[in-house]
């Protein structure tokens, strides 16, 4: 999120798309609905008329899939009727920028494209520069070249009789919904968007957030008290497990993993090293090898940086691997041991059948967890033969979230402590334990026999995990913070020097240094835990004290930390005008004190006086980014269908889906497009009463009692067309698997015409699973196909055909 | 770990028995005005936040300081964002904590076995880490096909985790790193 | 008359079941085996360790769908049938306790005549633990109440629906609330306000909840002279 829970009450608007705000993150719609005493209104999109839906001033539906058809709409419509924030969009977005004549859109397809490869040059989309290297720009915004006009052109095809036409929204309430929410134009108005997997898990899912950020910059809604864009996510610490680099394409503080093609330890940072022109633009990422320099010496402490950076793992150049890269890769035997650390992939990653197989090929797998699991027990699954196996399992039984301590971050970026109440029960322990003594006995194991390339192991700096036994969260959390390794001189602005021994705690991620006399495991929470005491842990900060200005937008900067530097809201400069001056004067994330010569109220973004810099620091040019040429498939958001939909054309080009989606050789036979044994558009999501796959809340008596079984959705003239009653047993099924599901019919889904075409939608939840309770059904994901987005990765879960029939 | 839905609605039952929080008395006086005094029962009380979604919620949790085990778990009211409040998740995390369905000993099932055996934590990860050694010093690759500089394993892969607390995914992401993994994956993903 | 009441707002309601699950949790209730049915709502009826329950409607109001949910529960009678029906303050199986107004179950129910007893309530509210024949509903959350605590349902309620306090105090909030309500639901109406301490405020018509939302308020219905008259007589079977 840019933004945080509590600042959703101040909107004027609240478009929930993707998601089912309501429902799955329940406790917000404290604040959605404190908008909505204020005046504000409130519009839910979805297929599904959902709990969301039932108390918001406006429900849309939309056929799933085709997001980028009613926001491409929606621009057109915000162009069309010179509805923009000028004065924002003049001084804060790349509109005037001129784009390179390489650039050119044409029958769906951006120039670049290699139809063998399914990728794009995107080099093909670069700015058009001076003698100089700075990008040409055009404040007129009249240049043809120009990514206003650009953008102007590109949605001119989305008129709203093709909106209609592909979504199956009815126009007058797509009007409706492109009226209320352009009118947070207004300077001192504000719009914000709450989305989730409802727009992730696509095959574009990264281009329908793109076409809401476009919007957002157009109407001015980033930085702003009420505005942003705000991914709720859907795991208590989601957002922290990303920010600590659990991915393949990630370390710590989102430095990309290193690559073959960067050897040397300076190839890697020269590649991580963005450079601008503008002297406007701060352009943070530049401060990037400091970054990585702290990190590698959190880790490898005792070595030169250099040499620990050459100990990091490579990947080749332009290697994925992603989940489901990771899976296909399991399937093909590439993998002996698997770890499944606080995870059910048997469930939860797309295609289940493919990955339950791909389970059976491991030499060995240790599932970490607190209740059994799909997973665990794959080799008694629906289909296995247990003596045919032979993959060993470890479980590891981990204690609960209320018995350890820790933080965790939420989706606004704040870093939470938690206590431990009970003490773990029986023989479970803390992950964190469980962690520190499994890499103790191998580093034991190694100290002992050698063995491949055991430097990083043997190097890996464990003194700071713990006391040799025992997993210490306060040493860790210090030691993500950062230190200073060596005794560092700091010349102050009024001449005197300040010493920092080695030791001391760094105070913020502007101090840290890349000659290796600091180390921070993550630069993105230095600052969180700045002195040797626990009373330093600004996780754990529990005072609701705040000024006066604060208080007015709920920004609680004394409750907890928020990272970066405990700002609250992101991009926050973008929220006053050139002489500091908020746009939203009633609600002001930031102002500037004249006499003072400080910002009040947030923490700034960057430094200097009212328009001393552009407000997106974390963009090269710090501009908001109309035009984004660094994705994998367009600098605008295009209209592409599902890998699996229910037409074979769409108004917008001849271009049916996404070129450059991730798919599995050998895998089409199985994908059906305006298939009629596959009817159905099919989408998945959750419930309140239950999480995720299900572990965590299957198992509790009190929540399966209130949502028991597997159900499907579905609306009443989709039931009378296959004879189906309401609380009947169903089958759905597509080439890659099927299950049993209990019937729903309601008003709350209709059919929708799409190309002059009725199409069905049917929606299940992704909570059940063969293991408990056995009469509660098995996983979705049995259903879902294993393509991706072609940027993240993302199996698209929200959009597949199946069929449905009586059981 | 089998759990069947005998046990589990006996599991419910005890609960009941074990741990009544609050509920009336027995021996009202014949003509009461006012419903007899009653006291909570007490424990320590720690704070911590809502393991389920992402909103952040603030949580007291009572703990019997005797058995140390959980007797409450409501909404923290001072928390500036849930004031108090909790959805049907959030409200039922005393269950996670005090559940007899939960996994207490380590289990192993061994190949082309049907069922899982208790096993010591000190042997389980003793012979975890002989696995992941012999792996890693199997499949570890100094260089790939184009003869650049790799130092990865490429036999192991991990997926996990969101339910770990920050603290715990660093020094996970350090081990694994360490041990020269790129196949590292988590709930983000998907 | 004074007291406790609770003031549930419908209009506010996300039916996220916290309150239905704060119940079991503060109380420690064992779940019950259920079903899915064909829809959301779960456990399909008000039980012995069920005394708090979301109840879920899809129903087109002026050709319009509305999902409307039902956070039910004991309405705390001001003059409580079930209490007179056991025999009022010649008994101790139900407590009416005088300073807050809440009407309390004790185990002692067992011993009465629960068709009578059910039959009482106009809201069809009492409902018997089979094996020992006790008697069972809302309590107020008597002992968080005497203890300075709001009940486990308002407490844990994110959107401001439920909420607890001193009578004119939440009769107040009712009217405010009314007042706000029928800017968007011209209809809206607090349910048998005067004769009940969990009042409802309903958007549109209670009948459309469920069908013992309301009580048909007639002059019959609350008043203490007819009360007798009316024990033989299921006041169930007065619903239509």
């Amino acid at each position: 999120m840019t933004n945080h829970w509590i600042d959703f009450k101040n909107s004027d608007c609240i478009l929930i798309m993707g998601s089912n705000a309501a429902e799955n993150h329940p406790i917000c719609w404290k604040w959605v609905l404190k908008a909505q005493e204020s005046g504000g209104k409130v519009i839910h999109v979805d297929p599904r008329f959902t709990r969301t839906s039932a108390r918001s001033d406006m429900y849309v539906p939309l056929r799933s899939g085709s997001d980028i058809g009613f926001l491409g709409g929606m621009i057109k419509y915000i162009l069309d009727n010179k509805l923009i924030n000028k004065e924002y969009v003049d001084l804060y977005t790349n509109a005037a920028f001129l784009v390179s004549k390489d650039f050119d859109f044409k029958d769906g397809l951006f120039s670049g494209y290699d139809a063998a490869a399914k990728k794009y040059d995107k080099a093909k989309w670069a700015y058009e520069l001076d003698e100089n290297g700075a990008i040409k720009t055009d404040p007129t915004l009249k240049d043809p070249r120009c990514v206003f006009q650009l953008l102007k052109k590109h949605y001119s095809r989305y008129d709203v009789k093709n909106v209609v036409k592909i979504t199956g929204t009815p126009e007058k309430q797509l009007l409706a919904v492109y009226k209320t929410y352009a009118a947070t134009a207004a300077p001192d108005k504000a719009g914000t968007v709450l989305y989730a997997m409802g727009w992730t898990q696509h095959t574009v899912g990264v281009q329908n957030i793109r076409a809401m950020s476009i919007i957002q910059l157009l109407l001015g809604n980033m930085g702003v008290a009420g505005g942003g864009v705000n991914a709720l996510r859907g795991e208590s610490n989601v957002q922290g497990s990303t920010d600590q680099g659990l991915l393949f394409h990630i370390l710590p503080g989102y430095l990309p993993t290193p690559r073959a093609t960067q050897p040397a330890f300076e190839d890697y940072k020269k590649a991580i090293t963005p450079v601008s022109k503008d002297p406007k633009s701060l352009n943070w990422k530049k401060n990037q090898p400091k970054y990585a320099v702290s990190l590698v010496k959190s880790m490898y402490k005792d070595v030169e940086a250099d040499k620990g950076y050459e100990w990091l793992p490579k990947l080749d150049a332009g290697q994925d691997a992603s989940w489901l890269t990771l899976f296909d890769k399991m399937l093909a035997g590439t993998f002996k041991g698997f770890f499944a650390w606080g995870m059910n992939p048997a469930a939860s990653g797309a295609n289940s059948n493919k990955t339950r197989e791909a389970l059976t090929k491991l030499d060995w797998m240790v599932n970490v967890n607190i209740f059994d699991n799909e997973t665990a027990s794959f080799w008694r699954g629906p289909g296995m033969d247990p003596a045919k196996i032979k993959t060993e399992v470890f479980v590891l039984p981990c204690c609960v979230s209320v018995e350890k301590e820790g933080s965790i971050s939420n989706s606004g970026r704040w870093m939470q402590w938690r206590y431990a109440g009970p003490t773990p029960m029986g023989e479970t322990k803390p992950d964190g334990d469980i962690i520190y003594e499994l890499f103790m006995k191998i580093r034991e194991l190694y100290q002992k026999e050698k063995g491949a390339f055991p430097d990083p192991i043997l190097g890996l700096n464990v003194d700071d995990w713990g006391d040799g036994h025992v997993f210490d969260p306060h040493k860790v959390a210090r030691l993500i913070n950062g230190y200073y390794l060596k005794d560092v001189t700091v010349k102050n602005p009024d001449g005197t020097e300040t010493v920092f021994k080695a030791g001391t705690q760094v105070a913020a991620f502007p101090a840290l240094k890349d000659d290796g006399s600091t180390c921070s495991g993550n630069w993105l929470y230095c600052g969180s835990y700045s002195g040797p005491d626990k009373k330093d842990n600004k996780a754990a900060k529990r005072s609701t004290e705040q000024t006066p200005e604060q208080a007015k937008v709920g920004m609680f900067p004394n409750w907890s930390w928020a990272w970066p530097v405990n700002r609250r809201i992101i991009y926050n400069r973008a929220s006053v005008d050139q002489a500091g001056k908020p746009f939203a004067p009633q609600k002001p994330v930031l102002a500037w004190d004249e006499a003072g010569k400080k910002w009040l109220i947030d923490i700034v973004d960057g430094a200097g006086n009212p328009g001393a810099i552009h407000p997106f620091i974390m963009q090269v040019h710090g501009q908001g980014a109309l035009f984004g040429p660094g994705l994998n498939d367009g600098p605008f958001p295009e209209y592409y269908e599902p890998l699996e939909c229910p037409v074979t054309s769409h108004p917008f080009s001849k271009q049916l889906q996404n070129p450059t989606a991730m798919t599995f050789a050998g895998e089409e036979a199985k994908r059906t497009v305006c298939d009629p044994r596959y009817p159905f558009v099919c989408t998945t999501y959750r419930v309140t009463e239950h999480w995720q796959t299900g572990v965590l809340t299957r198992w509790l008596p009190w929540l399966i009692e209130a949502e028991p079984q597997m159900f499907c959705e579905m609306s009443e003239e989709l039931a009378k067309l296959r004879g189906i009653k309401n609380g009947e047993k169903v089958i759905l099924d597509n080439p890659r698997g099927n299950l049993w599901a209990i019937a729903i019919v309601t008003k709350r889904f209709k059919p929708f015409q799409v190309m002059g075409n009725t199409v069905h939608v049917v929606g299940i939840p992704w909570h059940y699973g063969w293991v408990f309770p056995k009469d509660g059904g098995d996983a979705a994901n049995l259903l879902t196909p294993s393509v991706g987005d072609p940027n993240t990765g993302i199996p698209e879960t929200k959009a597949f055909m199946v069929n449905v029939k009586k059981a | 770990m089998t759990v069947t839905r005998r046990n589990f609605l006996k599991l419910s039952a005890t609960t009941l028995a074990a741990g009544a929080f609050g509920g009336l008395g027995l021996s009202l006086a014949p003509t009461v005005a006012k419903a007899q005094r009653m006291n909570l029962r007490k424990g320590k009380e720690t704070t911590t936040i809502c393991s389920y979604c992402s909103v952040g919620c603030g949580l007291i949790v009572t703990t019997d300081e005797a058995t140390k085990r959980a007797i409450n778990v409501e909404g923290d009211p001072d928390h500036p964002i849930n004031e108090g409040a909790l959805c049907a998740k959030g409200a039922s995390i005393y269950q996670q904590a005090e559940n007899e369905a939960r996994i207490t000993k380590v289990q192993y099932r061994a190949p082309g076995s049907d069922k899982f055996e208790e096993k010591s934590w000190d042997w389980a990860l003793t012979e975890i880490a002989k696995r992941v050694k012999a792996v890693r010093d199997e499949t570890f690759k100094e260089k790939n096909a184009k003869d650049q500089v790799v130092n990865r394993v490429e036999g192991l892969a991990s997926v996990g985790s969101a339910a770990l607390d920050n603290e715990e995914c660093w020094i996970y992401q350090a081990m694994l790193r360490s041990l020269g993994l790129t196949y590292i994956e988590h709930q983000a993903r998907i | 008359m004074k007291g406790k009441t609770f003031f549930i707002d419908l209009t506010k309601c996300t039916a996220c079941r916290g309150c239905q699950i704060a119940c079991k949790q503060w109380k420690k209730l064992p779940a019950e085996k259920t079903r899915n049915m064909g829809s959301h709502q779960n456990p399909q009826d008000l039980s012995a360790i069920t005394l708090k329950l979301v109840r879920f409607q899809e129903v087109e109001v002026d050709k319009t769908l509305q999902w409307l949910f039902f956070p039910e529960q004991c309405r705390h009678c001001v003059d409580p049938y079930c209490w007179e029906a056991a025999g009022g303050d010649s008994q101790d199986a139900i407590v009416h306790d005088k300073e807050t107004g809440a009407v309390l179950f004790t185990k002692k129910t067992a011993e009465l005549d629960y068709d009578m007893i059910r039959g009482a309530c106009p809201f069809d509210i009492p409902r018997m633990d089979e094996a020992t024949k006790v008697i069972s509903k809302c309590d107020m959350c008597n002992d968080r109440v005497q203890n300075g605590l709001k009940p486990a349902c308002v407490q844990t309620c994110p959107t401001g629906t439920m909420n607890f306090g001193d009578r004119e105090d939440m009769l107040k909030l009712a009217e405010e609330g009314l007042a706000k309500a029928k800017v968007k639901y011209p209809k809206a109406m607090l349910v048998n306000v005067k004769e009940v301490r969990v009042i409802f405020l309903a958007p549109f018509d209670p009948k459309l909840y469920h069908k013992t939302m309301m009580a048909e308020a007639g002059p019959q219905m609350f008043t203490r002279q007819s009360l007798f008259a009316q024990l033989f007589k299921p006041a169930r079977a007065m619903f239509t």
